[in-house]
């Protein structure tokens, strides 16, 4: 595979159909993907719902069952690991322990055949790329994880590939550290034009990193965004309980017209527009009203949109109150309201009313769990 | 199109698979020797018999090296075992001040040739009359065989929680008792198999026997020793088949005893 | 101060143990050791330095003495082709058994152990039948052709060499086992996808990481090496001893102690002050049945 130093932008990479099985159990179910040049993706889902699979089959350490994969122009399904020229970070640092970070982020230049004085050369700008210049002299063990972390990525980047794989790059770093690395990562990412591929199960770091969001459960995606659209609209109930906190309303279809009505277990009627119907309802099935905790305001009775809920506990949380409530059927409801509202008439064993503006309701077809 | 096999993992493997053989082989080529009719050794072995055991059995020289070795290497389990667990609970609870000399005195056995010692107690022992005798060899393998039981029992009881043994202190258990209902059951597995691995280090001992062993008391390792170098008969053969069955179920067994005290 | 101290050897604390009791467990380990293990060899050395007048004398007999100089390169040697032996053949199935599926692995360790559960004599007999005039390994080369007649293969010093590797083998092994095992899967893919292929990965990246099993493998097998008796005995000719074949017959032939003391000390002597200066590489706990 020819390597042109100067197209430092990013690939396209098409993943069509793939699926891989361990023996019996099915780790990536037939999952398609398509991945603009440049784009910052995040593969995000519950443990074993086969993102490192995915990685690993873009990387070429697991060769995949059926499916194919193209990156740029070429099909590198079945390409050795070494042959496909593309980044990865991995979430142990994985530095070479008998290497100085200089010859670590050296190493694939040498790989490549590169001459030393420029493969030095090379690394060093690395270095300084992620801001560790004149670090090249230590070894991994003088280096705290996220300057451990840093080197890994100038690694990754010092041979300009046009694709970057990061498998939970950042899980083994403190909040903190953490923080500044997703920073780090998204600069990189703006500076270079590179495609990332950025495996987390932490859903606040895909929403914020990523242009798009691959929502995976059993080896299927669910749904595949912008993070605004899987966290405003998400497309089955599966990733509205999965991103962020939401309120699962069991409700009952009356009719289904220009809008549609169902009624609470609260016993209220509400005409929902038709808009928030996500899945085909009919009239007289069983279904579910989706609502987001801090889209609850308190107060409104007579709005098109209210309802009764039994309080059981107000959690004081600093710049938030959480109101923990019931319905009558049981269903927990909770709101999140701005620290500063005022409640001094609700206590716990009260009823309050809560409303909900019309945009922010979601329908599901299914009854609640 | 799927990559096949590559030709590398294949030679590896072919290589590693000869190197299992060469390893192997020796070990199981005396299996059907044992059988053999003939008085002297050849392969492929011509007839099946079990004379060579029947003669095994029967002979009286054989016999006596066998019970004296099984009645060494027991008593070497028995000593090597009470004496290391007592020094490693002495190391792993005490104030540790002894730690050095201890350490350098637990690896010197090791080290230092098995020759060395087998000729410095050839000589000490026949000046004091221990040669030849039960409580000599004992006394040298229970040396030999002590480092590994202190190993054992030392990964063992470094896992054990100190305040387990104070708490029962607290209880009103006395140090003794302690030890003996709280720590040792705990330690026990690690414990057997320091024991049972006195006993075979003593049982396959070799070198020291060679030079302790009298004209009438001799262990079966300095039988074997002798009829090896003067006349290979099958008779060899047999004894190594019986002792490959016998390594083969007490590792079974060690193996069996480990699994059941884990579920 | 010294009255806590004082307390301290009188009185355990729950955790830890007084003095006193630490010491009596001890008793019996210290004491063994000084009489059996301390004692006969300080004896010994006693006697090379001191019979039959203190003197030197016996030491520069070992060495000056061609025919016994040429014993102490003969076993060094020995031990050198035997640790080689044991690198080559041992590296590749501790690398195997480190990257091979559990099951796979398993079997490979059984077989890789089960030799150390077996007598080194059996094991040395299993060899003097192999190597016989109508021994297996001879029928083999017939029959293949390679020689027309049998070849004179036991008492030989290849006999000894091929018959010490087998027996320390595996204490080659386990150690690369354990330094190749310690390397996560991570390193290897990670040097593959930043370009390495196979081979180059193993030669900059695993190799360099198990070179302190390969050290305290090789050591081990060396020092332990340089002292065996049992095989040269059994499998060596006469005419070419190794030290401690040597001392053997100095003392049960020739009788003369003070020369054998000496033989003795010149190879305690090494073994120890090697073992000391590559105590950090030797790892002990690691060493189950030895020689
Ligand atoms: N080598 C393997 N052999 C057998 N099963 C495997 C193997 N690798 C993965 N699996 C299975 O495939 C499924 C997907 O695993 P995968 O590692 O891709 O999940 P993941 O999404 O990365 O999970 P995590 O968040 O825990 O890292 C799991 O059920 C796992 O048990
Ligand atoms: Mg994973």
């Amino acid at each position: 595979m020819a390597m042109n130093r100067e197209q430092t932008a990013g690939a396209s990479i098409r993943i069509s159909r793939l699926e891989k099985r361990f023996g019996n159990v099915s780790a990536v179910d037939g999952v398609d993907i398509d991945i603009s040049a440049g784009e910052f993706l995040a593969l995000l889902g519950p443990s074993g719902s086969g993102k490192t699979t995915i990685l690993m089959s873009l990387a070429g350490f697991e060769f995949p069952t059926a499916g194919n994969i193209v990156i740029g122009s070429e099909d590198l399904t079945y390409v050795p690991a070494n042959k496909r020229n593309l980044g990865m970070v991995f979430q142990n640092y994985t530095l070479f322990p008998h290497m100085s970070i200089l010859d670590n982020v050296a190493f694939p230049l040498k790989m490549r055949g590169v001459a030393k004085p420029e493969r030095y050369a090379r690394a060093e700008e690395a270095l300084a790329t992620v801001r560790l210049a004149g670090y090249g002299e230590r070894f991994s063990s003088q280096l705290s994880g996220g300057q451990q972390q840093r080197v890994a990525l100038a690694r990754a980047i010092v041979y300009r590939p046009r694709v970057l794989l990061m498998d939970e790059p950042l899980s083994a770093l403190d909040k903190n550290l953490r923080e500044d690395m997703q920073l780090e990562i998204k600069r990189l990412h703006a500076e270079l034009g590179i495609t990332v591929i950025f495996v987390t199960h932490d859903q606040s770091e895909a929403l914020t990193m990523a242009d798009r969001v691959a929502v995976l459960k059993d080896g299927r995606i669910q749904q595949i965004g912008p993070s605004r659209e899987l966290y405003e609209r998400p497309a089955n109930l599966f990733t509205a309980g999965f991103i962020g906190e939401m309120n699962f309303i069991g409700v009952t279809v009356e009719s289904v017209g220009e809008a549609i009505a169902v009624s609470l277990p609260s016993g209220e009627h509400w005409n929902v527009p038709s808009t928030s119907a996500v899945d085909p309802l009919q009239a007289g099935q069983k279904a579910v009203l989706a609502v987001r905790p801090e889209r609850l305001q308190i107060g409104g009775e007579g709005a098109a949109f209210a309802f009764h809920v039994k309080l059981a506990d107000i959690v004081y949380a600093g710049s938030a109150l959480l109101l923990i409530g019931h319905l009558p059927d049981g269903t927990e409801i909770r709101a999140r309201l701005p620290g500063a509202s005022d409640l001094s008439t609700l206590t716990p064993g009260a009823t309050a009313v809560f409303s909900v503006p019309k945009e922010a309701i979601l329908l599901y077809a299914g009854g609640a769990k | 199109m799927k990559p096949s096999i590559d030709k590398g993992s294949l030679a590896l493997g072919t290589y590693v698979y000869a190197v299992l053989a060469f390893i192997v082989i020796p070990l199981v080529i005396v299996i059907p020797m044992s059988f053999g009719q003939n008085d002297y050794l050849e392969f492929p072995p011509k007839g099946f018999t079990l004379r060579w055991y029947a003669e095994y059995f029967s002979s009286r020289q054989w016999w006596s090296a066998t019970s004296l070795s099984v009645e060494v290497a027991f008593l070497t389990a028995i000593c090597a075992s009470v004496i290391g667990t007592a020094a490693t609970y002495a190391m792993v609870r005490g104030r540790g001040r002894l730690a050095t000399l201890f350490q350098i005195l637990l690896i010197g056995p090791i080290i230092v040739p098995h020759i060395a010692l087998a000729v410095g107690l050839y000589l000490f022992f026949q000046t004091i009359g221990l040669s030849g005798t039960v409580p000599g060899f004992v006394l040298a393998h229970t040396v030999l065989a002590l480092p590994f039981v202190v190993f054992t029992t030392t990964a063992a009881l470094g896992k054990v929680d100190a305040s387990l043994e104070a708490a029962a202190m607290s209880c009103g258990a006395s140090r003794f008792s302690a030890f003996r209902l709280v720590t040792l059951p705990l330690i026990l597995p690690n414990v057997v198999s320091g024991a049972l691995f006195a006993f075979i280090i003593s049982f396959d001992e070799p070198v020291v026997s060679f030079f302790l062993s009298g004209v009438r008391y001799k262990t079966l390792p300095r039988r074997m020793f002798e009829d090896i170098e003067q006349n290979l008969t099958p008779i060899i053969p047999a004894i190594a088949t019986l002792l490959i069955v016998l390594s083969i179920v007490v590792l079974l067994g060690a193996h069996l005893m480990r699994s059941r005290t884990k579920n | 101060m010294t009255s806590g101290i004082r307390s301290q050897f009188w009185h355990s604390d729950g955790r830890r143990l007084s003095g006193l009791s630490t010491l009596l467990l001890l008793l019996p380990f210290f004491a063994i050791i000084a009489f059996v293990f301390v004692y006969p060899i300080g004896q010994l050395l006693w006697i090379s330095f001191t019979e039959p007048k203190p003197t030197l004398d016996n030491y520069a007999r070992v060495v000056t003495n061609p025919v016994y100089a040429r014993v102490l390169l003969r076993t060094l040697w020995t031990a050198v082709l035997v640790t080689g032996l044991c690198v080559i053949l041992g590296f590749p199935v501790a690398y195997y058994m480190s990257r091979a599926r559990a099951a796979v692995a398993a079997f490979v360790g059984v077989c890789v152990i089960l030799p150390l559960w077996s007598s080194v004599l059996v094991r040395t007999a299993a060899w003097s039948f192999l190597l016989q005039r109508q021994g297996l390994v001879n029928s083999g080369l017939m029959a293949t052709g390679i020689t027309s007649e049998p070849l004179k293969l036991l008492y030989t010093q290849s006999a000894v060499v091929v018959a010490m590797a087998h027996v320390l083998l595996p204490f080659m092994i386990l150690p690369i086992f354990g330094a190749l095992r310690s390397i996560p899967d991570d390193y290897m893919r990670a040097a593959a996808v930043l370009g390495a292929p196979r081979f180059r990965t193993f030669l900059e990246v695993i190799l360099p990481l198990s070179l302190p099993g390969i050290a305290s493998g090789s050591l081990l097998v060396f020092l332990t090496a340089l002292g065996f008796f049992i095989t040269p005995a059994l499998l060596g000719s006469p005419q070419e001893l190794m030290i401690a074949t040597l001392v053997s017959q100095q003392i049960r032939e020739v009788l003369d102690w003070p020369f054998a003391s000496a033989l003795v000390g010149v190879l305690t002597l090494f073994v120890t002050l090697l073992a000391l200066i590559f105590s950090k590489t030797l790892r002990f706990d690691r060493l189950m049945g030895a020689q």
